[in-house]
């Protein structure tokens, strides 16, 4: 069987998680130093105690990590996102819809760091990382359910604000 | 609609039915912009391969140091601790001031180093540093003693009383509970009492009873009575003479009636009880009965 304390294994681990766990802590709270120490305080942990975690249940383990570290720590800061530069074809379009689309951007912004903590984190896990709602579940160590509610609830706020505003 | 409808379009488990009645509503539009407008959204940098080799760093710099097991260093470091154990006693004990003492009923001799003499009295300890007896002639005493000093450097005798400091000569030092009494015989001796000096020429005396200094009379003999087997006393208060008896025979004294206070002129046998006993109790008109190691001194009936 596999064993974390492996280096080959800890290190796979490591590249296929290290991205989300950072992702998961900075949408959380938006800070991204703190984001950076998170993963790197969650690996550590988990390599100290890679003989007591099985390989399948290491994923969990860090995100129940990050996110103990700074539960009821830090103050949530303003999620800051960028946008993927316009593909050529998108750049041939009006200045009037450059504008527009711009103004979209920041309104669409605003209102995500409107969101409770937790819708934000689980519509971005998905829009951004590509999450599914079964492994954002996990990560989050909710139900599947529960997941679908806060992007129900997450897209339904997005539109109302938006449209609203 | 089903519950959290929104979530479902968004993973495509909408029915096809339910999907053309929600492309239908006003609010269809809204979403797909939302939808399309997010998917262009992007996280903060973040290089894997880059905070993979921090984390190693942390790690090999929080690993424990590899100590080599080596059973021969526990033998060493217990052999060490013995032979430090070894040494440190074996000066301890050279550096330990050289003691003699006598019990009740004994008498002992001592020769310093430098050829000095003491004779120590009954129930009485004297201790020097053999070590440094060159350097610093130095004696502590506890009881009577009496010192033919070899001439050289000072000499000192320390007593809880005082201190006494001579050349070269002969002296006698008792210092009992309460009494201290110096007797040369021979040269010159200080005696340093509460702070004070006092000089003693050949044949002179210092006394104190009870931190008291003490009017005292001058020995004509050579050396102290005792030395001969005798105790002499000079008007000195009954409870010390019956307490150098006590010394001397090893006896329990007890009194009944009787002024420990009074003032003995005399001298008793230190070889023979009955002869001692009577030299006491005569002059100061007292009987007294012997039950084994005990005496008991009563006063005479008056008549």
């Amino acid at each position: 069987m596999k064993n974390v304390c492996e280096e080959q294994v800890f290190s796979s681990i490591f590249k296929t998680n290290s991205k989300t766990v950072f992702n998961y802590i900075y949408y959380k709270f938006g800070n991204e130093e703190k984001a950076h120490d998170a993963v790197q305080e969650a690996f550590v942990k988990l390599w100290e105690n890679c003989a007591n975690v099985m390989p399948e249940k290491a994923k969990s383990y860090l995100y129940t990590v990050a996110n103990n570290l700074y539960l009821n720590v830090i103050k949530a800061e303003k999620v800051r996102l960028k946008y993927a530069k316009p593909t050529l074809e998108i750049s041939n379009e009006s200045p009037e819809f450059l504008l527009e689309e711009k103004e979209y951007q920041q309104k669409l912004d605003k209102v995500l760091n409107n969101l409770p903590e937790n819708q934000r984190t689980t519509f971005l896990l998905n829009r951004i990382d590509g999450k599914k709602y079964a492994e954002i579940a996990e990560m989050e160590g909710v139900s599947v359910k529960a997941i679908e509610k806060r992007m129900h609830l997450a897209l339904k706020t997005l539109r109302e604000q938006i449209d609203g505003i | 609609m089903q519950e959290n409808y929104l979530a479902k379009w968004l993973s495509g488990e909408l029915s096809e039915q339910e999907l053309a009645e929600f492309k239908k509503s006003a609010e269809y539009a809204s979403y797909q912009k939302i939808i399309e407008a997010s998917s262009s959204l992007k996280a903060p940098e973040f290089d894997v391969d880059q905070a993979l080799s921090r984390l190693k760093e942390e790690r090999t710099g929080n690993a424990p140091k590899v100590v080599a097991l080596n059973p021969f260093k526990k033998f060493l470091r217990v052999a060490a601790v013995v032979a430090l154990l070894i040494t440190g006693s074996y000066f301890y004990v050279n550096s330990l001031d050289e003691s003699i003492s006598t019990q009740f009923a004994e008498r002992s001799e001592v020769i310093l180093p430098d050829n000095s003499e003491i004779i120590l009295n009954a129930g009485s300890k004297v201790s020097y540093s053999e070590k440094n007896w060159d350097k610093k002639r130095n004696i502590t005493l506890k009881g009577e003693a009496f010192f033919k000093v070899a001439k050289g450097k000072k000499f000192t005798v320390s007593t809880t009383h005082g201190t006494v400091a001579v050349l070269g000569t002969q002296f006698n030092v008792e210092n009992r509970e309460g009494f201290f009494e110096v007797t040369c015989f021979e040269g010159l001796v200080s005696v340093i009492f509460n702070g004070n000096e006092t000089k003693l020429p050949a044949g002179a005396s210092f006394l104190a009873i009870n931190g008291e200094v003490m009017a005292s009379s001058a020995p004509n003999t050579t050396q102290p009575s005792w030395v001969d087997n005798e105790s002499s006393f000079e008007r000195i208060p009954l409870g010390y003479v019956l307490g150098e008896l006590e010394r001397q025979y090893n006896i329990v004294v007890n009194t009944e009636n009787v002024d420990k206070n009074l003032l003995f002129t005399g001298t008793f046998s230190n070889t023979d009880l009955k002869m001692a006993l009577k030299s006491i109790s005569t002059p100061s008109r007292m009987n007294y009965k012997i039950e084994g190691d005990n005496v008991l001194f009563y006063a005479e009936k008056t008549p």
